[in-house]
């Protein structure tokens, strides 16, 4: 039986996943550094090399940013559709899906019937609303990011972040330093506004709950909490929120294949 | 799209009209200038067409706030750098201002006051009744005016009739792109080429709409095909390389670019030379029921204009039709209802992507994605 093999590559992390038979069965991350082709091709090796499989055996299908930087794929995908396969691998009947990455946030409303894409939204250039804009901010309150959610959570107070832009928002934080709020109820603030404008953006499209929360940024439990609060109701977090991209895409390319 | 050879050619083109002593009119890429009355002048109307890029839209920013349209900001930039493929810029002599839209305005003033472009106004209205129509003709009148002070004499019935009956040949024929089976990259060319040089290019474009006919260019079948609304693709953008990397093909131009300019034609029955030949231009500003902007009603035209092009599409070619309505960033009449046509075209059962941008690089990866993802989104 032919394997499949999805690749994301995303703008912070490359996220690669070997699939059979619709399981997955082994999987890697890495950061993605500038060097995406190199990146992917190590973690393509490395991926076959623990499984005992040749190129030939596997189909690659490649996604995400750097989905065009890899040469040796077989075909691509855009995370867009990636991510709406890939979460209906662990919620089969999701509606929507959040997805906040290192550079950019989409939201995705799937078609009940047909498991297909029939809207989407993604935010615009600017890093308001995704994982850089987490860390920049965690960086300026010299809070590690992985433990960045868990202190806004402690706040029952959030600060005000008015500014969308990322460059206005770190002034912004420095005066509310300044004006003697604590780190706590900034970090707050700074999740409640990513969660303010992500909500936003989706809204537009008519997400619904059966709303999946996937991407690196889901990891963090603050933003799941306030993206709760602006939808009005309870979003889902996949057990590998990283991974859907990449499982998307093998399950793609197995869906191409089988017939 | 690399236009520059399109952009030296034109260079070549129009330092040959100046040393014909024939002065240039540039304006704004947008309708309702009356060019036939330009034409009927004797001289060179120039539609400023050109797509912008980051340093066009950086070096906009002395004298444009940058929330303003990123077509206008490059057209800022076009005259305060006048990069190499523009320096035919440099033989413009008057500047139209125009009211467009606010924009238009803006950038046509600046251009004239700090790039020392001596202007003449042309203002339109923005209903079509009565009073607007009578208003449209003054308009046109004191446009005239304006043209036979610069000329120093008068300009004929006869000269706008010919100009009339000259440009609506010309348009006759660009109609004949929509048919055209080749990609859209090949069509978009056509008209740009056709739009910039003005029916000078009448004889060069039969032959090439005849070769197109005699050895159609079938597009892959497995491309998308695609409908393409909301603004202007210009001259250096590269929007539809982007369109057709990403397996899609632009099938008709509904924008001003395109359909919305060449569509604009006067019947052959109201056109009489007894006549006052302004009111051929007030008929055809009457008439215009495509344009993006002084067309009351435009967006609910533009539904069922997009509605039955689609269906017809369907029947006629068994194939599914996809819309892009392009926003040009801060293009706000297009932005504006960009959700509104996209809400009545969805409640059509027309899949519709609203594609915002600039023209900065950084967000070419983003662009493609959001139009690759369209494209899979029609499988
Ligand atoms: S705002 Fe829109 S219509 Fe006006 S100049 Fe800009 S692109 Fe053209």
């Amino acid at each position: 039986m032919k394997t499949f093999i999805g690749i994301d590559i995303g703008s912070l992390a490359t996220k690669i996943v070997l699939l059979s038979d619709g399981k997955m069965l082994d999987h890697r991350t890495e950061r993605s550094t500038y060097d995406f082709k190199r990146i992917g091709h190590n973690l393509f090796d490395d991926l076959l090399e623990k499984n005992n499989l040749n190129k030939d055996d596997v189909f690659l299908m490649s996604t995400g940013y750097g989905r065009n930087t890899i040469d040796i794929a077989d075909d691509r995908v855009t995370e867009i559709t990636a991510h709406a396969k890939g979460t209906q691998y662990f919620f089969p009947d999701v509606h929507s899906v959040i997805d906040i990455g290192g550079q950019d946030s989409k939201a995705i409303v799937i078609s009940k019937k047909t498991g297909n894409v029939v809207d989407f939204q993604m935010n615009d250039k600017c890093a308001a609303g995704t994982g850089r804009f987490l860390e920049v901010m965690a960086h300026a309150l010299e809070v590690p990011i992985d433990q960045f959610g868990a202190l806004a959570l402690r706040s029952n107070k959030s600060a005000s972040i008015s500014s969308t832009c990322t460059v206005f928002a770190e002034s912004e934080v420095i005066s509310l330093f300044a004006r003697g709020a604590s780190k706590e109820e900034i970090a707050s603030g700074i999740h409640r506004s990513i969660a303010r404008r992500v909500a936003g953006m989706s809204k537009r499209i008519g997400v619904g709950p059966k709303l999946v929360f996937c991407g690196g940024v889901a990891l963090n439990p603050a933003v799941k909490k306030y993206l709760e609060d602006e939808l009005g109701y309870e979003v889902e977090i996949p057990e590998f929120p990283q991974l859907t991209g990449a499982i998307g895409a093998a399950l793609i390319a197995e869906a191409n294949n089988s017939h | 799209m690399d236009d520059s050879n399109l952009l030296s050619d034109f260079t070549f083109f129009l330092k040959e009209k100046k040393q014909e002593g024939i002065k240039i009119i540039a304006y704004l890429a947008h309708d309702n200038i009356p060019e036939e009355l330009i034409d009927a002048a004797g001289f060179f109307p120039l539609r400023l067409i050109f797509g912008g890029s980051d340093e066009l839209m950086d070096a906009s920013h002395d004298y444009l706030p940058p929330s303003t349209c990123a077509f206008a900001q490059s057209c800022i930039g076009l005259f305060s750098i006048k990069p190499n493929y523009y320096k035919f810029l440099e033989l413009v002599d008057y500047i139209i201002v125009s009211n467009h839209c606010v924009s238009d305005i803006c950038v046509s003033e600046i251009i004239s006051k700090y790039f020392n472009i001596p202007r003449l106004n042309f203002y339109v209205s923005y209903t079509k009744n009565e009073n607007s129509l009578k208003y449209f003709k003054l308009e046109l009148q004191d446009f005239r005016n304006q043209l036979e002070a610069t000329l120093g004499k008068k300009i004929s019935d006869e000269d706008i009739h010919n100009s009339i009956l000259k440009f609506n040949n010309f348009k006759k024929k660009l109609l004949e792109i929509n048919e055209l089976e080749t990609t859209g990259s090949e069509k978009l060319k056509l008209i740009h080429k056709s739009m910039l040089f003005g029916p000078d290019f009448l004889h060069d474009l039969e032959n090439l709409i005849q070769k197109f006919k005699d050895t159609p260019q079938p597009v892959s079948t497995t491309s998308k095909d695609v409908l393409l609304t909301g603004c202007s693709i210009f001259i250096n953008d590269n929007l539809i390389d982007l369109i057709e990397e990403g397996g899609g093909n632009i099938v008709f131009f509904d924008t001003w670019i395109g359909n919305h300019y060449y569509s604009q034609i006067i019947e052959d029955n109201h056109i009489d030379i007894e006549k006052d030949p302004l009111d051929l231009l007030v008929l055809k500003f009457k008439n215009n029921i495509y344009s993006d902007h002084s067309v009351p009603d435009f967006l609910k035209q533009k539904v069922s204009f997009i509605q039955k092009y689609s269906e017809n599409y369907k029947k006629n070619k068994g194939r599914k039709l996809g819309v892009i309505n392009h926003i040009i960033k801060f293009c706000d009449h297009i932005s504006l209802m960009s959700s509104f046509l996209k809400d009545s075209l969805q409640e059509k059962g027309i899949q519709v992507l609203n594609l915002e941008r600039d023209y900065s690089r950084a967000n070419r990866g983003q662009l493609s994605t959001r139009i690759e993802a369209y494209l899979e989104m029609m499988k």
